[in-house]
């Protein structure tokens, strides 16, 4: 299987006011054609830039220092403008956390959704489109604006937009963040079906890691601009080798126990203005020791998971030791 | 301007380097000022003394930009006129500010009846074309001086009382400002402790621009000769008696008009240059 | 319907507006220092003469009945008299209204050709520090030359050479219809250029205002073309600060006007105003403004229509700029 997502040591900064910022601190991670890989981490951790580095849609204050992200063959960075929006029309898709201020307030869905599909879309196939990602007033939804949609409905169209022209890769930052409680499985089941049903594959990037290894074959953990650990979601889920994957695991609602409490990881994300020199996690780690501060630690394969952490073996002679 | 910057000379520094074109502005306008502070101090000659050369006469040593129709020296003359023109607008913008500010408070603060009041007759105000504004109260109170710092005053009001309205709005559903309504902070004490801090940004902003715009109206109305009457002079005046001249003495105009438009082009320059500072823009590539 | 509902509800608060211009137009020449009859008389005036001046003008009514039938009569376009000619001030505007009517159009039309484009262009090139500094110094440089100063520059510049228009020479259009644009082409530019200035600005901001939404990201994600981009998704959406720049520049052109038909001989309203003042002719002023101010209004009414035409989330609030 040829890989269709690869990202090589790639180090984004952003310029700020105060200075550079960190977003990507030599990130490393692929994708095979029809897979799906859940990017979990707390907002700061880069996972929206990396969702948008795959489309090289990162906002103008944004640049690659080093290292490459190839789609199909092709280099985002590298490549000309026009290729990339070839790439970016015909390979990728894109779902955005907000769905309405994803779509232009001023045009009506059925004129969006015919611009996705093509210029001379026929009107039966982006009905046939609005009809396959559950809506069923298509009529209505065709000549509606956004804002007299509801949000569930909206980030359907956004679907349907997104695989309008069968695309081979979506990535999905938060779609189900800004929807009521009870649509967000209905949503995210629908987002799975449509890129099983065309074979896509599927980036999702949550801050949830329940939902996400509930879904994705594969589980990346970021911290600080970094994977700090990536592997099947069995390896990671039920055997994690990173303090900060535990932590996460510990910190979710429902993970507490009857009348536990819940733990929330202590202390901030880090803001980095440059690569760190040590471990980005060490000052709210339980496990930190001084090799954590003094050495910056690369990533391992460890256990069938690659992880990036001192004390990994240690944490897995314990959580296999319980 | 101290105000909103943090060690100020530093930040002002590298204001005028990550910003060249506004840094250039400051620079002219603060230029322009002391020129007109310390103009008299300064060997231009005296703007007043008739004969100083000959009458109409080509700009010569002893009268760098010429002389006028009764041989008074041009180069004093317009500093003096740059004078007029930016304490007129000056004092005007400054008094908007200050009431505009306040108006704009309360309206956002009080509410109801109160806030849509203030509107009403903001609304009214906005209802008159700038220059027209201008020329209804010269023919009201007669031409001059003080007619010409109210027509700025009443023009430019607007614009404070809306943005500064807007603006505290949307501060004082926050919830410190709410706190300190429940904690039993008086009426003043919201607005001045509470909001003022937080709208300062934008009046600043509004500041510039409405210093360009009392420019632009104080030269316009004294070029129709409805501003500073003579023997007072400030540049659009002595614009209006130069164009008699123009072409026979065309060194009575371009100096001054140069003048009045560079003073007014870094009051510009330094307002976009804050603005962007304050509250910075950023389109993002379309490819 | 929606854009119905929320015109009238302007056309309401419009209308409430011009009550208080008219209010203050009215007072503001009822109560010249000297009084009106000063104004007629000169100082010439024996107490005789004043009183039957007061009596003949009715300003020996109370101020309320006299604005009362000052404004029913105003309503009905009967402004009075013109103290100077004696003529119908209506009929001396309406003899010179075309030639204002003309300039307005042609600047605002100019103003708007030249000032969209290069806010947009400035606009999507902002991402390279060149094209952002040329687009901002373009923009200030713009707002900062006084009309007048223009006005002389083009004066002293096309008087010495002709280069196919002219300074000064008011033909109507009717008349030389070649002629006429001939002599109005030097006002126009002249008073379109803080327009362009204007609009230029605005739509710049604008523009960087909506590219910097997500769904323009969106639109990239999904490889539209920039052009395509910039038609379908930036430009309705950027446009309504700049229909109300637009309302602001007309404003202002109300003004500008003054001055540009005083440089170049152009009989229009706006100079007449002026020279009104200069005659004490009040009754002229008082309409020249009270007219301005019904213009303008009535022109934001448009403007708001406008709005609820572009966005589809516009009724029945208020816009906030």
């Amino acid at each position: 299987m040829s890989s269709l997502l690869d990202v090589r040591d790639l180090v984004v900064v952003y310029n700020t006011p105060r200075g550079t910022v960190l977003a990507l601190d030599g990130v490393s991670v692929g994708l095979n054609a029809g897979e799906t890989l859940g990017i979990v981490g707390e907002s700061g951790s880069g996972k929206s830039t990396l969702g948008l580095a795959i489309g090289r849609l990162m906002p103008q204050n944004a640049y690659r220092l080093s290292g490459d992200l190839v789609v199909n063959g092709h280099s985002v960075f590298k490549g000309d403008d026009e290729n990339l929006r070839i790439l970016r029309r015909d390979a990728l898709g894109f779902i955005f956390q907000n769905p309405m201020a994803a779509l232009d307030p001023t045009m009506r869905v059925g004129r969006q959704l015919t611009r996705a599909v093509g210029r001379r879309a026929a009107p039966e196939k982006v009905f046939s489109l609005l009809s396959s990602v559950g809506l069923t007033e298509t009529e209505r939804v065709f000549h509606s604006f956004p804002h007299e949609l509801s949000g569930g409905m909206a980030q359907r169209v956004a679907i349907a937009i997104a695989i309008a022209r069968r695309p081979q890769l979506i990535v999905a930052d938060e779609p189900t963040a800004s929807l009521d409680a009870w649509l967000r499985d209905q949503v995210l089941e629908l987002l799975l079906s449509m890129c099983r049903a065309t074979g896509a594959a599927l980036v999702l990037l949550s801050h949830d890691l329940h939902m996400v290894s509930r879904h994705c074959r594969h589980v990346a953990v970021m911290y600080g601009g970094r994977i700090v650990e990536y592997g099947e979601r069995e390896t990671v889920f039920h055997r994690q080798a990173h303090p900060y994957t535990r932590a996460l695991l510990r910190a979710a609602p429902g993970a507490e126990g009857p009348h536990g409490r819940l733990n929330p990881i202590r202390g901030v994300p880090p803001i980095l203005m440059e690569r760190s020199t040590c471990c980005a996690f060490a000052s709210r780690c339980d496990w930190a020791v001084n090799q954590c501060l003094d050495e910056r630690p690369e990533a391992r394969w460890l256990d069938e998971r690659s992880v990036i952490c001192h004390r990994a073996e240690t944490l897995l002679a314990g959580a296999s030791g319980t | 301007m101290t105000l909103l910057v943090r060690g100020p000379l530093s930040e002002l520094l590298d204001f005028v380097r990550r910003d060249r074109l506004s840094g250039a502005g400051a620079i002219l306008l603060a230029t322009l000022v002391l020129l007109c502070l310390f103009g008299p101090w300064l060997p231009l000659g005296d703007p007043e003394e008739i004969g100083i050369g000959p009458r109409l006469s080509v700009p010569a040593s002893g009268w760098l930009l010429g002389t006028d129709e009764l041989g008074r020296s041009v180069l004093p003359r317009i500093v003096d006129g740059l004078r007029s023109t930016f304490l007129l607008a000056g004092t005007a913008v400054v008094l908007t500010g200050l009431f505009g500010t306040l108006i704009g408070l309360v309206a956002a603060y009080a509410g109801g009846f109160v806030d849509m009041t203030i509107m009403r007759l903001v609304d009214i105000l906005f209802a008159f074309p700038p220059l027209l504004l201008g020329i209804l109260i010269a023919a009201a109170l007669g031409p001059g001086g003080t007619s010409a710092i109210l027509a700025i005053a009443l023009i430019t009001l607007p614009l404070f009382v809306r943005v500064v309205r807007a603006v505290a709005l949307s501060v004082a559903a926050r919830s410190y400002v709410i706190a300190a309504e429940v904690s039993g902070a008086g009426f003043l004490r919201v607005i001045l402790v509470h909001l003022l801090p937080n709208v300062l940004g934008a009046v600043i902003i509004q500041l510039t621009y409405a210093l360009s715009i009392g420019m632009l109206v104080e030269s316009e109305l004294s070029f129709l000769g409805l501003g500073v009457q003579p023997p007072d002079a400030s540049l659009g005046s002595l614009l209006r008696l130069g164009s008699v001249y123009l072409t026979i003495a065309p060194w009575l105009v371009f100096p001054a008009g140069l003048l009045l438009a560079t003073a007014i082009l870094s009051v510009n320059l330094l307002g976009d240059g804050l603005r962007d500072m304050i509250d910075p823009l950023r389109g993002r590539p379309l490819r | 319907m929606r854009v119905v509902r929320f015109v009238l509800f302007r056309l309401s608060v419009a209308l409430l507006t011009l009550f208080g211009v008219s209010i203050i137009v009215f007072a503001a020449i009822r109560f010249v220092p000297g009084g009106f009859e000063d104004v007629v008389l000169g100082p010439f005036g024996t107490p005789e003469t004043r009183e039957a001046v007061r009596a003949k003008y009715g300003l020996d009514r109370p101020h309320l009945e006299q604005y009362v039938l000052w404004l029913g009569a105003t309503t009905k376009g009967d402004f009075g008299t013109s103290l100077t000619t004696g003529q119908p001030v209506a009929a001396e505007i309406i003899r010179r209204a075309p030639a204002t009517i003309q300039l307005a159009l042609m600047s605002t039309l100019l103003a708007i050709v030249v000032g969209v484009p290069l806010g947009v262009a400035s606009g999507v090139t902002s991402t390279n520090r060149v094209a952002r500094a040329a687009g901002r110094l373009v923009g200030a440089l713009g707002a900062s030359v006084p009309t007048f100063v223009l006005g002389t520059v083009f004066v002293f510049v096309f008087s010495v050479w002709s280069l196919g228009v002219t300074v000064g020479g008011y033909v109507p259009f009717f008349e030389d219809p070649l002629a006429n644009i001939r002599a109005m082409t030097l006002p126009v530019v002249t008073l379109s250029v803080f327009g362009m200035a204007l609009i230029q600005r605005t739509t710049r901001d604008s523009v960087l205002n909506v590219t910097s939404e997500t769904h323009i990201t969106a639109a990239v994600a999904r490889g539209e073309r920039p052009p395509d981009i910039i038609r379908g998704h930036v430009l309705r959406n950027a446009s309504i600060p700049i229909v109300t720049v637009t309302t602001v520049f007309l404003a202002y052109l109300l003004g500008g006007a003054v001055i540009v038909e005083q440089m170049y001989s152009v009989p229009g309203i706006a100079v007449y105003v002026v020279q009104s003042v200069e005659n004490r002719d009040y009754l002229v002023v008082q309409a020249g403004v009270l007219l301005a101010a019904t213009f303008f209004v009535s022109i934001n009414i448009l403007a708001d229509a406008i709005y609820a035409l572009i966005d589809p989330r516009i009724g029945g609030q208020r816009r906030d700029s």
